[in-house]
């Protein structure tokens, strides 16, 4: 597509970058089709072309952000299926990344907005905070329908009716103890623990370490990571997002340079495209660039990681799995057989259900600040999963497990759950 | 962007009036319904033909035809003109908005609203994307048998206002041939509905008429369209050939000698390169040109029909031949086939001609694209569908280059003319949009195109729909 | 009078003449379906006797142009001297219509006569790539062109095909044709009632087996087919047609698949070619012109429905082809017109066009399904752009 930048407005790199994408997209409008808020709304400003072109706009334009790029933006869950569908090669990610930058810098958010926005980025990245969080809004729940009157006030509503509703476990941050492995040593890997996956659901990491150290994987918890900081990179906090990534980065290379590490485990897909970014997110920090880039290569999905070990196969378990694959994971990271590869291997019949490449409408903190697309997405997703007739749901990040698990009582659990049962781990808890 | 091509003067009446135009739309409309906000009309301002934008005046996206019929009725009420769109993915600038028009959008009426197997018809509405079609009926056994490259996101609507075509098209026939009805809504309003699950018309075959007629003589909402039995097995087979003409001439030969396979899709060098970077099908890169020819059926007849294409093929000295040998590998080689224009983007801007040919003179004027694009300095790849003769040079410039664009846009002309010169026509499936209107004269006479235009004001004497596509504007006759 | 032209130039002169004078024309070719549309008065008739001859014809290319008033015995003696043929397979209209003439080219795309394959294969209209034709202004257009795919500009092309004569006057038809099958066969079940035999047909459609003909012919039509050789009681034909490897494998299948519905029969290729002219040129029906004949096209799944619903109120004959979405009705004696269509209205639409009736009849009764307001006022405008001075038969189709 035709593009109409100054030399000036080129100088600056990331404008240049954005340029080059856009120079990409040849409007086909491919990218429609499989974005989930343009099938549920059907309006092409809610759609990757749409956006582009928004984007473009503003940009080409040098205008700070207005109130109606900011509502089409708002609603891109950066599912990134529009990624996966486009055989341009367009870079959305790193474009729609750039504009919420840009929207941050230059567009002053109402004020019930910025307050909820303020608070989640407060809160979520915080393992401590976010589980008194969770208490509180195990009281705050029955308020909830009060709050929806207020439209202002819906993301909060949103936020109370996702807190789960059974007992919050202690958060511990030495729940999960490594140990030396068990079999023959074949590897040393990092596992991150992040910031709400152990606050929502410790067994999923608990799991990976069980199933990694049975394989003779030494598995280590360098001191110090923390959230991966997908959760402000998403809101367009630029800084408060590179600075948890230099954090991490500096943990991973102490690890790395220290024992040596083969890979760095993530066990949430939204996580790992985060992490999986470092190396472009700080490409222009020569402090860190070096680094960010080899931590990114190191960063493996789980089952990206498993499927490399070569495990035995497992009989039959009898026991039907609808797979979920997390947009993260299959447009995020690409990562779209290893999971069920792993699942069929260990003795569970896979299922895939209709619509797979689109969301669940969960994608971070959008259900909490989207309720209502988020929502029909919610009961699309789980039409789609339960005509598969699944005894349980397997996915591999923890936003899906809470969005699609408020909207079925089919149990779902993450994919290394599953896995860590086939090879004698115990028995997911909510698995009948 | 480029100006060669002119779009109507903007209507003074209708533009003075934007403002008390946009509040009435309001009242028709609900309010995620309607677009007017100066800053989100932008992305509505062109389609997939980039090269020319235009600004609605704003954009209705109705949800029933009853809000159609009410806009509709409104904007003919106040002389307003009225560009429908379906998903925006026109080659030829078919849905390319203009400055004194309401942009009238079907993606929000995507709803499959029947399917029936006993009669082997579905009926959805207009927004409904072509692929979707196929995906609602495979459970039971069917599919919808047009399938234009875009069939991801094109829809119904879209399909008939260009009268769609597409690879499997050989065999199954272009959109016209599987369309049995249409829901409809006139220039004035009125809502009629022409055909249904029955064959032919009652009197003229208007629905013939409004397949292909870009959106000129009515708002389509609901189509009802005829399914097909999913066959027992398809297999495409790659066959790589030296040279292009060797290629075209294994073609017209495999046509000639009796023998229609589903499909037959031609790829030159260039073309191949740039869908096996994006597919990674497994198409030969050592070869100058290669068709990926469709057999179907049962094994026997499929095994059947291959000797015979693949002994007419060593007439012309195939040099590889490789069947698909699973039902990934097919979809793979079916993938890199559909994206090859959106892959071409990857390495350059493009436009795509659309030139349909006579199956003899496919090697000769696979020859003269060549030396006339070469003339320009440009660079060409070619993708198309060859079985039926209907070319898709992708002229390649760069369009941040004015001058690169205006020698593409030439180059396109020289090469459309030379198709009609040979006894083709300049488009085959893309449609004349704004694209190729100023070159109408040169396969129609005055006479002929007079009595197009006549029969089109049987619908819309005012020129209200479309207007600036299709018909050159000097010479139209008064309203 | 009868006008015959023996150039396109000549044609475009009367037609200028004619609509200047107001003289009214009926445009006809071999006159073999002179009877078809309401009965309406015209001064001369118009004739494409003298505009006879193949112009061009490819076989390599598929593509065949011939001047309109040309035999159809002698466009189908060129293509099957290159085992080619029309995939539509025109009927022939002078068995149930009783006339005596040759049939021309230009009446079979004027009528959009198309024959057993058409649901499956598209209608004559579906094969029409181009045309040229005088307007009733005696101007001379080119519509379409010789290429399969080709979208420039308005489809007059299938606006022509089937317009009966009423809107121009074709001189030229260039249209697609295919190679002739290698082999055909048919297979038949018998004893099924009309809604058994509704379902079966469905089921055969919906397997991959591509059957081109799909008709059934009840008792009352049965031994009036293959000179009475058909097995005793109902028959529901099925045809497969191919490359020999693959009918046998397909019939096989098919065969397997029928057997459950009720006994299953073969027919080889000659009797099977037999046959479908037969149920083509509605041989059941034919030489009984006092007897009104109801042409119905509808959902093939409420054909029988029809039929059921009017046997209860009037004296009726039918059978069934296209599925059983092309219904051939004979009645006894009143062509009950309203009630038809009425009933065709409660099935969810279609069109009723009363293909013969003793002239008394055909003056009381509309021949085409009347159309809603405003597709009969849109039509009426089409004919007007056309044919402003309203020479072309006026009145011959719904109002038109
Ligand atoms: C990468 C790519 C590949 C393509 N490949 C093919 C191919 O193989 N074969 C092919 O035939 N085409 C192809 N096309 C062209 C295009 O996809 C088709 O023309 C398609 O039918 C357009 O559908 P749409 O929904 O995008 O319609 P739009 O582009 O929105 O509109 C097309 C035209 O139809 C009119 N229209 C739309 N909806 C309605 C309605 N409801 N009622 C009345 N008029 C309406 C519009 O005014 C416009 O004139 C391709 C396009 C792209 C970008
Ligand atoms: S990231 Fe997802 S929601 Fe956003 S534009 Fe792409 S497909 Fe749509
Ligand atoms: S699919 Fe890619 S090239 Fe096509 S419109 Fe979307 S982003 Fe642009």
């Amino acid at each position: 597509m035709q593009t109409n930048f100054t030399a000036e407005q080129l100088a600056d790199p990331h404008v240049a970058e954005s340029e080059k994408i856009l120079r990409r997209c040849v409007h086909c409008g491919f990218c429609t089709a499989t974005c989930p808020t343009y099938v549920t709304l059907g309006n092409e400003l809610d759609s990757p072309r749409g956006r582009i072109y928004l984007i473009k706009d503003m940009l080409e334009n040098g205008r700070p952000a207005d109130a109606e790029v900011v509502t089409h933006i708002d609603r891109c869950l950066s599912c990134l299926a529009c990624v996966t569908t486009c055989p341009s090669g367009v870079d959305y990610m790193h474009l729609v990344d750039h504009a919420r930058v840009h929207i941050e810098k230059t567009y002053k958010r109402p004020l019930m907005d910025r307050l909820i926005r303020q608070l989640l980025a407060t809160i979520l990245p915080y393992p401590k905070r976010f589980r008194a969080a969770l208490l509180l809004a195990k009281v705050g729940r029955p308020f909830a329908p009060l709050l929806k009157g207020f439209p202002a006030l819906k993301p909060v509503a949103a936020m109370l009716d996702l807190a789960p509703k059974g007992r919050i476990k202690a958060y511990d941050p030495n729940h999960v103890h490594p140990r030396p492995p068990e079999a023959k040593r074949r590897g040393r890997v990092a596992i991150l623990s992040g910031c709400a996956q152990p606050v929502l659901d410790p067994g999923i990491n608990e799991a990976a370490i069980r199933l990694l150290t049975r394989l003779g994987v030494e598995v280590v918890l360098p001191e110090g990571e923390g959230c991966c900081g997908a959760l402000v990179h998403h809101m367009g906090k630029e800084d408060p997002a590179l600075d948890f990534a230099r954090r991490n980065v500096n943990v991973w290379t102490r690890e790395i340079e220290n024992g040596g590490i083969d890979a760095i485990i993530i066990t949430a897909s939204g996580c790992g495209t985060t992490i999986k970014d470092y190396g472009h997110m700080l490409r222009l920090d020569p402090a860190y660039a070096d680094k960010a880039a080899r931590v990114s290569a190191l960063a493996k999905d789980i089952t990206e990681y498993l499927v490399t070990l070569e495990l035995p196969t497992a009989e039959a378990k009898g026991l039907t799995v609808a797979y979920h694959s997390a947009c993260s994971m299959q447009h995020g990271q690409k990562i779209t057989m290893a999971p069920k590869t792993l699942l069929k291997n260990a003795g569970f019949a896979v299922r895939d259900p209709a619509e797979g490449h689109l969301c669940c409408g969960s994608a971070g903190t959008y259900n909490i600040m989207q309720p209502e697309i988020s929502a029909q997405l919610k009961v699309r997703k789980v039409k789609n999963i339960e005509a598969t007739r699944p005894d349980v749901i397997a996915t591999g990040n923890i936003g899906c497990m809470t969005q699609i698990g408020t909207g079925t009582s089919i149990p779902i659990v993450h994919t290394v759950e599953l896995l860590d049962w086939a090879y004698g781990g115990p028995k997911p808890e909510n698995v009948a | 962007m480029s100006e060669a091509i002119k779009f109507l003067e903007p209507r003074k009446n209708v533009m003075s009036r934007r403002r008390a135009i946009i509040e009435d739309l309001a009242d028709l409309l609900p309010p995620e319904c309607l677009v007017h906000e100066p800053r989100e009309l932008v992305p509505f301002e062109t389609d997939a033909f980039v090269a020319y934008r235009r600004l609605p005046l704003a954009v209705a996206l109705p949800k029933t035809t009853e809000q159609v019929a009410a806009v509709m009725k409104y904007c003919h009420r106040y002389g307003v003109p009225v560009v429908p769109r379906g998903a925006g993915t026109s080659l030829s600038g078919g849905a390319i908005p203009q400055e004194d028009a309401v942009v009238l959008g079907l993606s929000k009426m995507s709803r499959i609203l029947d399917v029936d197997p006993a009669n082997r018809t579905a009926t959805v509405q207009a927004g409904v994307t072509n692929l979707s079609i196929s995906d609602a009926v495979s459970p039971e056994g069917f599919f919808y048998a047009p399938d234009p490259s875009s069939q991801l996101a094109c829809t119904i609507g879209g399909n008939i206002g260009m009268n769609s075509g597409g690879a499997h098209c050989l065999k199954y026939g272009v959109t016209t041939n599987n369309l049995l009805g249409v829901k409809m809504v006139l220039v004035d309003g009125t809502v009629i509905d022409l055909g249904g699950k029955h064959l032919d018309a009652a009197g003229y075959d208007l629905l013939g008429l409004v397949c292909g007629s870009e959106g000129q003589l009515g708002i389509v909402t609901e189509a009802t369209v005829r399914l097909i039995a999913k066959p027992e097995g398809a297999r495409p087979v790659l066959f790589g050939f030296d040279t292009s003409e060797q290629a075209g001439a294994c073609v017209a030969d495999v046509i000639g000698s009796g023998i229609i396979p589903v499909a037959i899709e031609f790829m030159d060098k260039p073309a191949i390169e740039i869908c096996e970077a994006f597919a990674h099908a497994g198409y030969p890169l050592d070869v100058g040109a290669l068709l990926i020819i469709e057999v179907e059926g049962s094994e026997a007849e499929m095994d059947a029909m291959l000797k015979s294409i693949v002994e007419i093929a060593n007439r012309h000295d195939v040099k590889t031949v490789r069947e698909s040998q699973s039902a990934t590998e097919a979809a793979l080689i079916w993938k890199g086939r559909k994206s090859a224009f959106g892959a071409t983007g990857r390495i350059a801007d493009y436009i795509c001609m659309d030139g349909t040919v006579p199956l003899g003179k496919l090697s000769y004027v696979l020859e003269k694209t060549s030396e006339i694009v070469e003339r320009f300095g440009l660079r060409v790849a070619n993708v198309f569908h060859a079985g039926d003769g209907n070319m898709h040079p992708l002229i390649l410039f760069n369009a941040n280059d004015p001058e690169d664009a205006a020698r593409a846009e030439e180059a396109g002309n020289e090469i459309l003319k030379l198709c009609v010169d040979v006894g083709g026509c300049l488009t085959g499936e893309h449609g004349v949009g704004i694209e190729k209107r100023d070159l109408m004269r040169h396969q129609y006479s005055d006479t002929d195109l007079n009595q197009q235009m006549a029969v089109r004001a049987a619908f819309d004497a005012d020129w209200l729909l479309n207007p600036s596509k299709v018909f050159p504007i000097e010479g139209r006759p008064a309203a | 009078m009868t006008l015959i032209p023996n150039t396109e130039t000549d044609a475009a002169y009367v037609i200028r003449n004619a609509a200047a004078q107001g003289t009214t024309l009926a445009v006809c070719g071999g006159d073999t379906r002179s009877g078809f549309g309401n009965a309406v008065a015209f001064e001369d008739v118009l004739s494409s006797r003298g505009l006879s001859g193949i112009v061009d014809y490819d076989p390599a290319e598929m593509v065949m142009t011939v001047k309109t008033g040309t035999p159809v015995t002698e466009v189908e003696a060129a293509l099957a001297a290159n085992r080619q043929m029309m995939a539509f397979e025109p009927m022939d209209h002078r068995g149930i219509m009783g006339t005596t003439g040759e049939p021309t080219i230009g009446g079979v795309f004027a009528a959009n006569a198309s024959g057993p394959r058409r649901f499956v294969a598209g209608a004559a209209r579906d094969s029409l790539l181009g045309i040229r034709f005088v307007n009733g202004r005696g101007e001379i257009i080119r519509a379409g062109g010789r290429v399969m795919k080709n979208v420039t500009g308005l489809d007059l092309v299938k606006l022509l095909a089937g317009s009966h004569g009423t809107l121009g006057f074709l001189t030229e038809v260039t249209f697609r044709v295919l190679p002739v099958p290698e082999t055909a066969e048919t297979i038949v079940i018998s004893n099924l009632d009309d809604a058994a035999a509704a379902r079966a047909m469905a089921v055969s459609m919906a397997l991959s087996v591509e059957v081109s003909g799909a008709a059934h012919l009840p008792q009352t039509v049965r031994s009036r087919f293959l000179g009475g050789q058909l097995p005793e009681g109902e028959a529901t034909v099925l045809r497969l047609e191919g490359l020999k490897a693959s009918v046998a494998v397909r019939s096989e299948k098919l065969t397997s698949e029928m057997s459950r519905f009720g006994p299953v029969s073969r027919l080889g290729p000659d009797d099977s070619r037999r046959l479908w002219q037969e149920v083509r040129d509605v041989t059941p029906y034919a030489g009984m012109p006092k007897k009104p004949l109801w042409r119905v096209s509808i959902a093939p799944s409420a054909g029988h429905q029809l039929v059921a619903a009017l046997r209860l109120e009037a004296g009726i004959d039918a059978f069934y082809d296209w599925q059983g979405g092309l219904v051939w009705m004979q009645m006894e004696a009143d062509p009950e017109a309203e009630l038809l269509r009425r009933y065709v209205r409660g099935l969810g639409g279609g069109h009723a066009t009363l293909v013969r009736a003793p002239e008394r009849l055909r003056l009381a009764t509309p021949a085409f399904e009347p159309q809603g307001d405003a597709v009969a006022a849109l039509s009426a405008r089409i004919k007007l752009k056309l044919d402003p001075a309203g020479i072309f038969s006026p009145g011959k189709m719904a109002g038109v």
